[in-house]
């Protein structure tokens, strides 16, 4: 068995049609985790009462258990719930209905919910103190002052945290070829397997990752500095 | 697809799943003792200076955080045999777990030389000119005053890579070890009980990484009892500790 260089480039290329679906994966969980840990983070910090215990719960069971378990978990045990339902209510409805990716949406929706809300809470409470005392004086509503004064300000702070997250569940979403969703990963697999080339297959979808993420991490890094653009004074 | 859930089986699952946990804290223990040893000789470049190494080390840090643990267990265990066959060492038909281990060492080894990195650069740098004043030598200084304050900073991160460790060997069944994970595979498989198992899995992995964060508070507290401010940070509410993705640690939603 010998290395062939030029075959990392083939699988490359053929690697480079399972990106879309790499990418809405990640995007549809970030987007939907920052939802919910937002509402979470939320529900902690102003101890609403059932819900943030509740909210407790749902992060440290997430937390505390591999993302696999958790899109295992949706994906055998949602249809049970949603076809029993949907049977006790007469609907028509079947998970038969849901498409693969859904379930990868839904299960690392919640694994990035449980994340970000740590994310939000930590850039929250970075927000001076006296910014919040200062808004409600002038006579700003809490919603106000959430949204004119906290949250701008927790936004940039957290940018780090938040691209961390972002690679962590880009890293993550190699896991949904176990439900056999063809992501980055299993067209990986894939090519390795028609063409029994696996470690070039492999070396190719390393190098696919390595640059989303340092890209990310580029992206990230801008935007913290056009962000905190207030904070430096002057002119831009 | 599988038959009507039945919480008998989840408790009937969780002895059977636990007698594989003594292969799944195998890898844990001697991936992050491994780890650490990589970890420190990748560290110790970068803390130095040294100028090619350095680079090396970075590129070491950069691909090991870059890419999906996932990708790198099958790289490895593609990849290792033909690579060490150039310099004719066969390792074809080692066992599948030595794979393993030595994925999630090197996997390890990056996030706990970033740790390392993270903590010494912590440490007050007017403590360290306090020790060179009062005629410490760097080797004094490092082990009485850096040392020792640079590992009350790494506890809390340590704790989140174990813990995410742990985690990420749920994957190793992916290449056919049987640890925990993969004896679900074949419980659920041989029973179509799949949501129980999974259940139980799920409570196994929670109690550990649980009494894991528990023990690591407890650690820090300990180690940090001299330091007012930071033992009594840590007494606060749990919930509080930074995400595995802490800023310099980022692994975020951390696969595991």
């Amino acid at each position: 068995m010998n290395l062939d260089p030029s075959f990392i480039w083939t699988a490359g290329l053929s690697l480079l049609q399972a990106l879309p679906e790499t990418l809405w994966i990640t995007f549809v969980s970030v987007a939907a985790g920052l939802v919910i840990g937002t509402a979470v983070a939320l529900c902690r910090m102003y101890h609403i009462p059932v819900l943030s215990q509740l909210s407790a719960g749902y992060v440290a069971f997430v937390r505390g258990t591999p993302m696999l378990m958790h899109l295992l978990l949706i994906y055998f045990g949602l249809p049970v719930l949603i076809d029993g339902i949907s049977s006790a209510m007469g609907w028509s409805f079947t998970s038969a209905s849901i498409p693969l990716i859904g379930f990868v949406w839904i299960a690392f929706s919640i694994t990035a919910g449980a994340y970000m809300s740590e994310v939000v809470r930590a850039g929250i409470q970075a927000v001076d103190k006296g910014q919040v005392e200062a808004a409600q004086s002038i006579g700003m509503t809490t919603i106000q002052t959430l949204r004119r004064i906290i949250l701008p300000q927790a936004l940039s702070v957290s940018l780090p945290n938040l691209s961390n997250s972002v690679i962590g569940m880009l890293h993550g979403s190699t896991l949904a070829y176990t439900i056999s969703v063809v992501e980055i990963n299993a067209q990986a697999q894939i090519v390795a397997a028609d063409n029994w080339k696996y470690f070039e297959a492999y070396i190719a979808a390393a190098i696919l990752f390595w640059v989303l993420t340092i890209l990310i991490e580029r992206i990230s890094g801008w935007l913290e500095y056009r962000l905190n653009a207030y904070q430096r004074g002057g002119a831009l | 697809m599988s038959r009507r859930f039945d919480i008998q089986y989840v408790f009937e699952f969780i002895p059977k799943l636990l007698a594989y946990l003594n292969i799944t804290l195998l890898i844990v223990g001697s991936s992050i003792v491994l780890g650490l040893l990589i970890g420190l000789i990748v560290a110790l470049p970068r803390l130095y200076n040294t100028p090619v190494l350095k680079r090396l080390s970075q590129l070491y840090v950069s691909f090991f955080r870059g890419t999906p643990i996932l990708i790198q267990l099958f790289l490895v265990y593609y990849g290792l045999p033909e690579v060490l066959g150039w310099i004719h060492i066969d390792v074809s038909r080692l066992a599948v777990l030595y794979f393993v281990i030595a994925t999630y060492a090197l996997n390890s080894g990056a996030f706990i030389s970033e740790m390392i990195r993270a903590s010494v650069a912590a440490v007050n740098r007017g403590q360290i000119e306090a020790a060179h004043s009062i005629g410490m030598s760097s080797y004094q200084t490092f082990t009485r005053v850096i040392a020792p304050q640079a590992l009350g900073i790494s506890i809390p991160l340590f704790g989140n890579l174990v813990i995410g460790n742990l985690k990420d060997t749920s994957l190793a069944f992916t290449l056919g070890v049987m640890e925990m994970t993969g004896r679900s595979q074949t419980l659920g498989t041989a029973t179509q009980h799949f949501i129980e198992t999974y259940i139980a899995l799920s409570l196994i992995y929670f109690v550990i990484s649980f009494g894991l964060e528990k023990g690591f508070q407890w650690m820090e507290r300990y180690v940090n009892r001299f330091d007012g401010h930071r033992s009594e940070k840590t007494l606060r509410a749990s919930w509080r500790r930074p995400l595995r993705a802490a800023p310099l640690l980022g692994k975020g939603g951390k696969s595991g």
